[in-house]
């Protein structure tokens, strides 16, 4: 059992991932520290979403080997629900808003198992918004909008580790600023987070460090400040 | 007047019976994901345990008891057999409750064999009401089989049960969700199959409900599962795989097609295929299914 002292709070051991006979992750390892905020980049296909979501369990990708500790609890042994009641949560791609239900029945819905975050009142606090949508069907909502009750239905769990996957995507840079907004004052909560973003450089706005992904494997690790002054590193590895 | 009212009630008679099969299918369909053929099998297990109840202990034991055995019987089936099925092709999943259903089929012949078994409606049930003396548009002597009221007012009433179930409860609303994106479900903390399961079990219920007081309409023997399996899943198929509304509405269409069609025999026979192609062509997903759904 890996001890948890702060510099190794998440701690990826070579971790090999597939889809179907697909081999995607080729032995990522990594050691993310309680607090710190990592952007994992790459370019498309470099299975970045892979990971992330071997990370949070999903039944697909399969891990096949590797370890995954999460303040010394082996997550590589649970499944996706037993994962999320150990503190993982996961913001999805394309948010995954569940259609047919309210704001506020996508909020519920998050607190059915334990452990609660926030409670219910003090998310609309937070997110006006919300609180004055919240008997609406939530997939109506704008596309922001939908991110923002993605990042709320997280908060309404207890948060060891966020795992945000593409929060910009799709959405008009006007709003962009609004969800960049709204991960700054998450940044202060001191959780623990995992970005991956098409949106290199508003990740790296965001994150401490960054991780940088190619063909399946760790190519760079260092802090965000390196990825953005090195211009060879972001030209060979994310065209920018 | 009185032929169109005629006709309207039978034609709810009739869906109400498809309807209360359509529901379990497509409850468990919607949930687990399971073409479940074996659904009919339930059906007609419902319906053979209440005879055999009724005739020993009376309807009243039967009521009570039938449903609590159907659960069971759903619970360990999907336990026992059905999730080992979830990751696996429609076409497994459709031959293993399809020999379970065949088997079913047989283990009741070999006990009760092949013949219809005489199922008595309860003495408070029997009879015919004179509906004109209740409803003062019809003229004349207007009578309808107090029975056949019955399954009408308890297959509405369940569909009625079903939907407050659903949408009024905390279980329901888990269920809901799980229904439109169950991975979510599971990054949220949610034990979905553990849910998944109970919904099995309500399902096998609904056939029980359909058992009880359908068996004295249909007769009960050995075949009854199948024959009213294939109209059952053309009903969920088009009302919308996995859509309960779509159920409703689609059977609601069959047995008034039926109940309409009922002077000319030979359209009678192949309306409801002929509806269901003509359905299809035009919306393949059905009239209530969700767009990309067994499309």
């Amino acid at each position: 059992m890996s001890m948890s002292d702060n510099k190794s709070f998440f701690s990826v051991k070579n971790i090999h991932a597939y889809y179907g006979e697909s081999y995607i992750v080729q032995g990522v390892s990594f050691d993310v520290a309680e607090g710190e905020i990592v952007a994992l980049l790459g370019r498309n296909g470099a299975g970045k979403t892979t990971t992330l979501k071997t990370l949070a369990r999903a039944l697909d990708p399969k891990l096949r080997s590797g370890e995954i500790y999460l303040g010394g609890v082996a997550l590589h042994k649970m499944k996706a629900h037993e994962a999320a009641q150990a503190g993982v949560q996961l913001v999805p791609e394309d948010r995954r808003i569940i259609p047919g239900l309210t704001v506020e029945e996508n909020l519920i819905i998050a607190q059915v198992a334990p452990n609660k975050g926030w409670e219910i009142d003090r998310i609309y606090e937070h997110f006006p918004r919300l609180a004055e949508r919240r008997k609406q069907d939530a997939t109506s909502m704008s596309g922001g909008e939908q991110q923002m009750l993605a990042v709320a239905r997280a908060l309404a769990r207890e948060v060891k580790l966020l795992l945000l996957d593409e929060p910009y995507e799709g959405l008009a840079p006007i709003i962009v600023h609004e969800i960049e907004a709204i991960l700054q004052e998450v940044k202060k909560l001191g959780i623990t987070t995992i970005i991956v973003e098409q949106n290199a450089v508003a990740a790296l706005k965001l994150a401490d460090s960054a991780i940088i992904l190619d063909t399946g494997e760790v190519a760079f690790r260092g802090t965000a400040k390196e990825v953005l002054d090195n211009k060879e590193l972001r030209e060979e590895y994310l065209a920018i | 007047m009185n032929y169109l009212f005629l006709q309207v009630l039978t034609g709810l008679q009739i869906s109400a019976l498809y309807m209360l099969i359509a529901l379990g299918l497509t409850l468990i369909f919607g949930t687990l994901g399971v073409v479940n053929f074996a659904h009919g099998a339930l059906f007609m297990l419902g319906a053979y345990f209440a005879v055999v109840i009724s005739d020993a202990f009376g309807f009243s034991v039967a009521l009570v008891s039938v449903p609590i055995l159907l659960f069971i019987v759903g619970i360990i089936l999907e336990r026992g057999l059905i999730r080992f099925f979830y990751e696996r092709s429609h076409t497994d999943q459709i031959l293993v409750t399809f020999g379970l259903a065949i088997v079913i089929g047989e283990v009741l012949k070999t006990i009760y064999g092949a013949n219809n078994l005489p199922f008595a409606k309860p003495s408070w049930g029997s009879g015919i009401v004179k509906l004109h003396e209740y409803l003062p548009f019809l003229e004349g002597f207007v009578a309808y089989p107090k029975w056949r009221l019955i399954l009408v007012v308890v297959s509405f009433s369940t569909v009625a049960a079903l939907f407050l179930l659903l949408q009024f409860t905390r279980f329901g609303l888990i269920v809901r969700a799980g229904m439109r994106d169950s991975q979510m479900l599971a990054f949220l903390g949610v034990n979905i199959t553990r849910r998944f399961t109970i919904v099995f079990g309500i399902g096998a219920v609904i056939a029980a409900i359909a058992g009880l007081f359908g068996g004295p309409i249909t007769q009960v023997e050995p075949e009854l599962g199948m024959k009213l399996l294939i109209p059952s899943f053309l009903v969920v198929v088009v009302g919308g795989m996995g859509s309960l509304p779509g159920a409703v509405l689609a059977s609601l269409l069959f047995g008034m097609a039926l109940s309409f069609t009922a002077k000319y025999a030979e359209i009678q026979q192949i309306i409801i295929y002929l509806l269901a192609v003509v359905i299809l062509l035009v919306r393949p997903r059905g009239l209530m299914g969700k767009k990309g759904l067994m499309e």
